[in-house]
Formats: structure tokens, sequence, C-alpha cells
């Protein structure tokens, strides 16, 4: 049994429609699927396979909607059905013939029924070629491995309360727990906000509090002089330590010198590339220590328990519809610039100046384009296992599973091969603080590939675990060879500006408008949860850390 | 009876099953049957969605049904709304190319 999302499934009929269901029940659905033919994309239409084209009983026309009665299958045209319903009894619902989509001609709208688009995509699938492992995982049972929010946490969380329960007297500020400027060391700001942003995301926060990675330990475990992960623990202990005074990450500087040796230098570095090269520091040493060379999927390691995620990739031949489905991890997600440049500035033929850009960008914008359907030139052409040669192809992109953290970098620096010249999108990026996930799942542009159908997939995410909250924003200004990058961190619904060693309080209208570069969101459950463990301690008279249960704020 | 705006100008229903079928209509059947009319509308789909078209008119019936309340709109209403602002704003460079690509069956068509 298909777990059923019920935001798909909870759609009433209208009163005739389900008059019909009463009297006819799923015969004319039955007869009907025979007549659907599927086309290579996914489109379903009905075709009786006569010589002539559908026409309309009325007038004859053949142009615009046509609808095809489901008691007498008689064609109508759009203007023309009301007046078939007006002169049979009884024949009220009607579908499209183009589009496979129910229509009630009394209530002179759509209408949807989950039996029917069962029907329909049965049989769309078992027109695609290669029958069930086409891309489309049907119910077969099979457990999905969803990612529980609790993995990520199975950390002592007891033990990182005990360990910030003293609150400093030496802290005169009234900035949260953990806010400390870092010292540049010489165009070090990729580096001081991207640490921002990793020492502030829930997970990695709570790993360094509760002592995951102990210091003494892992000297004697591997005796190698440099972990990546010694030193941002240390970091993280110095920045929650609760002395304000601005921070100098020399040792880590160090180590990801020696790490990244051919990004060692004084020269100003890229913040995303940065971010890479850390999250692989870190795993390579876990990977060290447990030997184990498991693929990033399964890697328990803190980056990837907080950032892998599953992007799922199908390329599906243009003239068939073969779909071959792979799935690779990935530890972020590169958005390119969608550049909005429609507007009704192109209506009625009026010029438009090749440069200029109208229309605002936006972060769906961009995580629309990211999982469009995009034809491969005929150059890149595929070879599809059911035609047996090349052919032109589409590729589609999408997550199949969602990190915990999750990190979009928006791609602003474009480097041209051809002009030999880079350039920076300055462009502002509208982006937002509470972010769902959902339409860019595997299993919605799966579903949306069958057209507008009610179906429910087998690995349908009904946990709500596709909402995200920002908590970190890294801007950029400036121009490409040299400009500053800042970190916007999100506490407790507050915002607060990480300038190197300056920290200070702003409001969201500055974070708005500034260009973003990198953003962080975390799930929705553990911004929450976060949030509140550091807002319930109290300290009593007789100085016990006043532990919160469940419901006590 | 509300006006389709996509009504063709047809005379009575009895008085056109005797008369010979118009250039457009010979022109339509075959490129139905030949299943250039399927490609010519997939790559319209596509060049619409490109370039912000689709995304211009699910703005516009977004708009209309917070406006009007999302009970109170059919597709028809919907239909209606955006049928002369569609058919107004596609971009020249789309027509050009279908109708490019019409010429050249047409012209393979009679070979």
């Amino acid at each position: 049994m298909c777990a059923r999302n019920s935001l798909y499934t909870n759609i009433k009929p209208c009163k005739h429609l389900a008059d019909y269901k009463l009297r006819c029940g799923f015969n004319g659905y039955n007869s009907l699927q025979n007549c659907l033919k599927t086309t290579p994309n996914g489109r379903s239409r009905v075709d009786k396979h006569d010589t002539t084209i559908p026409r309309c009983s009325f007038c004859n026309g053949y142009q615009g909607r046509l609808y095809i009665c489901l008691m007498c299958s008689s064609i109508s045209c759009s203007s023309h059905i009301l007046l078939h319903t007006q002169s049979e009894n009884g024949h009220e619902v009607a579908l499209d013939i183009d589009r496979s989509e129910l229509y009630c001609c009394l209530c002179c709208d759509q209408v949807y029924d989950p039996d029917f688009d069962k029907v329909v995509v049965s049989k769309q699938v078992r027109d695609l070629p290669g029958g069930k492992s086409n891309g489309f995982e049907v119910c077969s049972g099979r457990s999905s491995k969803r990612r529980r929010i609790d993995s990520g946490i199975e950390l002592d969380l007891k033990k990182s309360k005990q360990l910030i329960s003293m609150r400093d007297r030496r802290a005169k500020s009234c900035y949260p727990l953990g806010l400390r400027g870092l010292n540049n060391l010489g165009s070090t700001c990729f580096m001081n906000s991207v640490l921002q942003a990793l020492l502030h995301a829930p997970p990695l926060r709570n790993y360094f509090l509760s002592d995951r990675h102990n210091r003494d330990q892992c000297r004697k475990r591997s005796g190698e002089k440099l972990c990546l992960l010694c030193d941002i623990d240390a970091i993280s202990s110095a920045m929650f330590s609760g002395d304000r005074t601005p921070y100098s990450p020399a040792q880590f500087l160090f180590s990801w010198w020696q790490h990244s040796s051919n990004l060692a230098s004084y020269e100003e570095q890229d913040a995303h590339e940065f971010f890479i090269s850390v999250l692989d520091g870190i795993h390579e040493k876990e990977s060290k220590v447990r030997n184990s060379s498991k693929d990033d999927g399964d890697c328990q390691c803190i980056a990837h328990r907080a950032f892998s995620g599953l992007l799922r990739s199908d390329v599906t031949c243009i003239t068939c519809g073969f779909t071959s489905t792979t799935y690779d991890p990935c530890i972020d997600i590169s958005l390119d610039w969608e550049a909005n440049n429609f507007s009704s500035s192109n209506v009625a033929n009026k010029p438009i100046k090749t440069d200029e850009k109208m229309g605002l960008s936006t972060l769906s914008g961009c995580l629309n384009l990211f999982t469009r359907a995009e034809r491969l030139g005929s150059d890149q052409k595929l070879y599809c296992q059911n035609c047996q040669e090349l052919r032109d192809s589409s590729k589609q992109l999408s997550i199949r599973r969602l990190p915990l953290v999750l990190c979009l970098h928006i791609k602003r620096f474009e480097h041209s091969l051809v002009r030999k010249m880079s350039r920076k999108i300055d462009q502002y990026l509208q982006f937002p603080f509470s972010l769902d996930m959902t339409p860019y799942l595997s299993s919605s542009i799966v579903r949306s590939r069958f057209g507008n159908r009610l179906f429910a997939f087998e690995y349908d995410n009904s946990d709500s675990s596709a909402e995200y909250e920002i908590f970190a924003m890294i801007a950029h200004s400036g121009m490409l060879e040299s400009g500053h990058y800042v970190t916007y961190l999100r506490l407790k619904n507050q915002w607060y500006k990480c300038d190197d060693a300056w920290i200070s309080e702003v409001d969201e209208g500055t974070v708005r408008a500034s260009q973003c570069y990198m953003l962080f969101y975390v799930q929705k459950m553990l911004y929450y949860k976060s949030n509140e463990d550091l807002s319930c301690m109290r300290i009593s008279p007789r100085r016990d850390p006043c532990v919160s249960t469940a419901g006590c704020c | 009876m509300k006006h389709s705006v996509n009504r063709p100008p047809t005379p009575d229903a009895a008085d056109d099953r005797g008369k010979e079928p118009t250039l457009q209509e010979i022109i339509n059947i075959k490129l139905i049957e030949s299943g250039e009319k399927e490609r010519l509308m997939e790559l319209l789909r596509e060049r619409l969605m490109e370039c912000g078209w689709k995304d211009e008119m699910k703005a516009l019936c977004r708009a209309y049904i917070k406006k009007k309340g999302r009970n109170n709109v059919t597709v028809d209403d919907l239909v209606h709304l955006i049928t002369p602002k569609g058919r107004a704003s596609i971009p020249d460079s789309v027509k050009a190319e279908l109708l490019q690509r019409i010429r050249s069956f047409l012209v393979s068509a009679t070979l």
C-alpha cells in the first residue's frame, strides 16, 4: 500500500462527478483507458484510432478544446459542451481529449478524481518503454530510506546543556552565546565567513558542543598532528566560551593550508571553494580514522551527516520516452543565475536591448531553472537503450533526498573561456527566510511529468522534512578580484552581521538588500529546536541549571 | 452562451458536411496525420517555457484567483482571461520559428 499524501487525495468531487461515479463506477474510466495514447514526454490524450480527426458534433469545429462525453462518447467543443448536457440527461462528465482531464459540464470547470488519475497514470507507465524500471518507482512495498531528522542528532543534547549552563559573567553584551568575531589574517574573510556559518549550523554546533570530537582522544588515536576537526573544535570552544574579543583562527588556517596546498596563499579565495575543501578535509579525516571507504551517501562523518543529500538525474530520450535514472550524492547545490528577462514590455514587438535584464530574479526562479527539463543540444546526443542508437535527449534534475542542512550556492561569478574574462553578476537576488523545497523533490518533479494528476508515489516524503529555515547567509560585495565576504547569522529570529572581527545587530531589511552568495538553510524542526535549547536556559538561585522539558517554555 | 475566443467562424454543421474542406483544414489534417502537429506543439511548449511566457501566464492566473477567491474560479474563466493576453505576448522569434517549421513541412509534404 502506498503511503498517500493527503495533499493530493483530499479534493472533494463535485456533486455531478460523485453522482456519475455512483451510477457507473469505473466502467467509463476503464473503457477509456484503452483509448488513451501516451506521448514520449508523458502527455496523455484520447485517440480513438479513427482515421478522421475529432470534430464537434454541433459545429464540426476541430479547433480549441474538445471534450468527449463519458456516457455516450460524443465529442463537443467548449462552446457547445453545455448544449450536449442540456440535450441529454445524465451526461454531465466529459473528458478533455488533448489533456485527458475530467471536466464537469454543469459546473463548467475541471474536476479531479484520484481514481481516474490512477487509471491514466497506470496506462502511461505501461506505455513507456522499459516498463516499471523506467525511472518511475511504482509502489513496490520497498521501504523508503527516508532520512530521519533524529539520525543527525543522536548526539547527546544533555551534555551540551550542561556545558553552556553557566552564563558567562564576563559577557557584557546581551548577544546570544556563540557570537564572536574572527580576525582577518590577511584576506581571509572568505574563511571567516564560512566558519561563522558552519559553526552555527545546528548539527555541527551541537556536535562540537557535545564534545563529539575530543581533541585529546583524537591525538592519541591517529597520532597525526594535523586534524581539521580538532582545529574547528578549538574555534568552536573559543566561540562559545563567552569571551567576546575577536579570535584569530590561525591554527585552523595553517592546517587548512596543509590540506589544500594549492589554495595556500594570501590571495582572496572563493568562499564556496573553501567550503567544499573544508568539508572534504573533515570527511577525509573521518574515513581515515574509521578505515571505511563508504560512499558519500552513507558516510557518517559530521560533514556528510549534516550536508549530504541525493540528487536524481533523469535522462529521457526524446524519440521514445525511455528514461534512465541515476543518483548522485551532493553536499550542496550550485544554482545558475536565473535571468528573468521576460516582462510585459516584450508585448507588441517593442524592441528590447540585449543587455537589459528586467524583472526580479528570485531564489525560487533559480531552483526552478535547476530542476527544469533541459533539452540537450544535438551535439550531445546520448545512447538510448530502447532505440539502440544515439538520440536527442532531455535531462532533468531533482532532489531525491534533502540534507539536514541545505547549502545553496549562487553562481555569481561567470568565467568565460571563450572571451577569456570573468565577471560578477551584481544583481539582487530575492530569497525567502522560510523555504519549502517540496516542488523540487523528485517525487514532485516526477509527478508533474504525468500532468496534473492526483497520484501518490511510493517515496512521498509526507513528514514535513522539506521545510527549511534560513540560519546563515554569506554575502559578497565588491568586484570579482577584490571583494569582501560577510556572514549574516540568524539566531532566535534576530539577524547579526559578522564582518570579520565586528559583530553587530542588523534588521531584516539590511539582510534582504545584500547580495547573497551562499545561503544556508536548516530543516525547520532543527531550527526551532536549536533556538529553544539556548533560550530555555535559566540559572536558579542554587546555581543548578534548569533543564527544560518539552513544552515548559 | 459564452462566446469562446477559440470559436472559428463556422456555418451550420448540416451545411458544412457537404462543403469542400478549406485549405486550413487540409493543412491541419496533414499535420495531425503525419504527427508533425504533435512535434510542433512540443516545440512550442518548450520555447514558451524557456522565454518565461508560461510563468507570466501562471502569474496572471494566480493574481486573478487571489482576487476572486479559489472557489469562485473555473478553468473556463482562466482560459478566457489569459487567451487574449497570451496570444498577444508571444515573442516574434517563436512565431518565426514555428512558421518556418510549418513551411518546411508543407514543402516536404507536397514532394
